[in-house]
């Protein structure tokens, strides 16, 4: 048995589509029935970490449009998606109001075994604009900084895993890694949880010395995108390998069996320090019952793997 | 056609409130519900007529939604459930489930209704293979290409030759995901050949703009058999007017299009369908002169707004195309 999570945006149910658009009376008890369903899916997957399904985001970056002198702007395409965010523009030096504004948007009621996932801040500069920062670099730090104050809030409330959104390292054909070094040192430098680094909607085999080479303490990939022979013609001796296995982009269930094969084959080939296995992205890309389904398959690929 | 910068609308309009109320009602007959949407399609070809438009069809007014209506009447599909577009915007996401393949016309009684009610020429828009495939979830076919061609071939063929054979001349095939995959312009560029193979009719390519600002687009060009690509210019252009490069910024990528060889038309959008101001109609004279200019022949100049203006009100809509018209004009007055 190995360790499993999901993360990201989980999908809101037709009915809770319904009364939010209709703005209903009942929406808030729904909008907690629905995210108290996802904890306990979760927990009856037996996961190895239970993720808030962060059912009242709008998109990833959303609750950061609450931070002073951030101002929610126009709508844009999440890389090669049909699905848009709304870009964030930093317009102040100072954007932070004092960690409070992951926590203060997920929900209380998680166990103690808890993960949440937060866009890492290359990716989060890549995506959102600064009139104050001119340079790249200088409004990666700056968004390091408050991710940083962010995070450490998350960990003394319990969190033990975070996980690190990076979808413009895996998409961008060029990266700056000693700018994503620098900034994911102040996110990491003497924090007491691990730290994992996501990548997908993007085949990173070309970049993955580099990544290991990251202050993280595990990397996670969307094997849709990145095959796993690129995964497997590298040691994880030093790092946690998360395998995201569950595709949120096909209603296609997946078949525990195989997955478990494959999984024991990249763990063999790897030796990682430690193994888990997730999701490839928000499971918001498919409907409800798809993503209920997958929980459930990914719990059971997580107890029939074979411990590293 | 003879005129010179022909107008057109991409295809879809607001539909008329009162109309999608009587067409949800449980309580109105069907008879009533065919009359309801036939008055809103006349409204809308009337309304085009009325302003000048060179080029018509309804506003798409009996279509659920250009990704929906389609996937309904072909065999093959299976609705998941809805996915999210942003906010608490949805659209409602289908599964491949086996092979593809056309059943019936599904916009036969739409076509016929228009062709009766219009002496203008018409262009019919179809939703294309690549987007239809891009935007489903294939749980059937071993490979996205292997979906693309199987749509391509079994359902918009067969579409577009029955439509064709109704009378149609001018058909639009509508790809707004064609340019967000910009590592997929090969299986693209194949997807449109094999839609349109053996069809005697002008095809038009519609395509949104993305990040990518149709550079992947431009080397396809010269060997897609389309004779007109509409497309997004507007929405990245400068408000003011002038026939300079710095103000005429979003227009730009005309020039690429030539030094790939592509000779045939383009279809300019000249209005921001993402905002609600209204251009005017100098600054549409100008987006048509600058783009005759970098195209070298205004022949090949057709005047459109940027997309289908289903996303704003119908006053607005029809004000920015009633604009774009008085632009056109002020573009031909130019040239005399």
């Amino acid at each position: 048995m190995i360790s499993s999570y999901t993360f990201g945006i989980y999908p809101r149910s037709e009915e809770l589509i319904e009364a939010t658009r209709k703005n209903t009376e009942n929406l808030d008890s729904l909008f907690q029935s629905e995210t108290e369903g996802y904890i306990s899916a979760q927990k009856n997957a037996n996961l190895g970490f239970v993720s808030d399904p962060l059912l009242k985001w709008d998109d990833i970056f959303r609750p950061f449009s609450n931070l002073s002198e951030v101002t929610p702007t126009a709508l844009n395409r999440i890389y090669e998606m049909n699905t848009f965010y709304r870009v964030l523009s930093f317009d102040g030096s100072a954007f932070t109001d004092g960690g409070n504004t992951v926590k203060s948007n997920l929900d209380s009621s998680l166990p103690k075994n808890k993960t949440v996932a937060i866009p890492e801040p290359f990716t989060f500069a890549e995506l959102h604009t600064s009139n104050e920062f001119k340079r790249k670099e200088d409004f990666v730090i700056n968004l390091a900084k408050m991710l940083r104050v962010e995070i450490d809030s998350l960990v003394e409330s319990g969190f033990e895993v975070i996980q690190l959104l990076a979808p413009s390292i895996a998409y961008n054909k060029e990266v700056d890694f000693g700018v994503v070094s620098d900034a994911l040192k102040i996110i990491t430098d003497g924090l007491k949880a691990k730290t994992i680094l996501h990548t997908y909607f993007g085949d990173v085999s070309t970049k993955i010395e580099s990544l290991l080479d990251l202050p993280v303490s595990g990397l996670g990939f969307d094997i849709t995108t990145t095959p796993a022979s690129s995964i497997e013609k590298h040691s994880f001796s030093n790092k946690s390998l998360t395998i995201g296995i569950i595709n949120s982009f096909n209603t296609a269930i997946e078949k525990p069996q195989e997955c478990i094969k494959q999984v024991d084959e990249i763990n063999a080939n790897t030796k990682p320090k430690e193994s888990y296995v997730s999701n490839n992205f928000d499971l918001e890309y498919v409907p409800k019952e798809f993503a209920m389904n997958k929980i459930s398959v990914l719990g059971e690929i997580a107890r029939g793997a074979k411990d590293v | 056609m003879s005129k010179l910068f022909p107008t057109q609308e991409i295809g879809s309009i607001k539909k008329p409130a009162d109309m999608l109320k009587k067409v949800k009602d449980p309580n109105v007959s069907d008879e009533e519900k065919i009359k309801v949407r036939n008055d809103a399609a006349l409204l809308n070809i009337k309304t085009l007529e009325d302003i000048g438009l060179d080029i018509v069809y309804d506003g798409e007014v009996r279509r659920v939604e250009m990704y929906e209506e389609p996937v309904r009447y072909v065999d093959g599909f299976e609705f998941a459930g809805r996915v999210r577009s942003w906010d608490n915007k949805y659209y409602k996401k289908a599964r491949v489930v086996g092979p593809v393949a056309f059943k019936q016309n599904f916009h036969a009684e739409e076509f016929n209704f228009v062709k009766d009610n219009s002496k203008r020429e018409l262009k019919v828009p179809v939703t294309g293979a690549y987007t239809l495939a891009d935007w489903s979830y294939d749980e059937h076919y071993k490979s996205k290409d292997e979906l693309i061609l199987a749509l391509a071939r079994n359902v918009v063929r067969p579409l577009v030759k029955d439509l064709v054979g109704l009378g149609a001349k001018i058909i639009q095939i509508d790809e707004p995901a064609a340019t967000t995959h910009p590592a997929e312009m090969d299986i693209f560029r194949e997807s449109i050949n094999e839609s349109v193979k053996g069809i005697d009719a002008k095809f038009v390519v519609h395509a949104c703009f993305s990040g990518n600002d149709y550079k992947a687009l431009a080397p396809q060009m010269p060997e897609i058999k389309a004779e007109q690509y509409t497309l997004e210019f507007a929405n990245r252009d400068t408000w003011n007017t002038g026939l300079d490069d710095d103000a005429r910024k979003g227009f730009q990528v005309l020039k690429l299009f030539k030094e790939h060889g592509f000779e045939g038309e383009i279809g300019i959008g000249v209005s921001d369908v993402h905002v609600n101001e209204i251009e005017s109609p100098e600054l549409i004279r100008d987006r048509i002169l600058y783009a005759a200019k970098a195209l070298g022949d205004p022949t090949k100049v057709y005047v459109n707004p940027d997309c289908g203006l289903r996303t704003r009100t119908r006053e607005v809509s029809f004000d920015k195309i009633r604009t774009m018209v008085k632009g056109a004009e002020l573009a031909r007055e130019e040239i005399k």
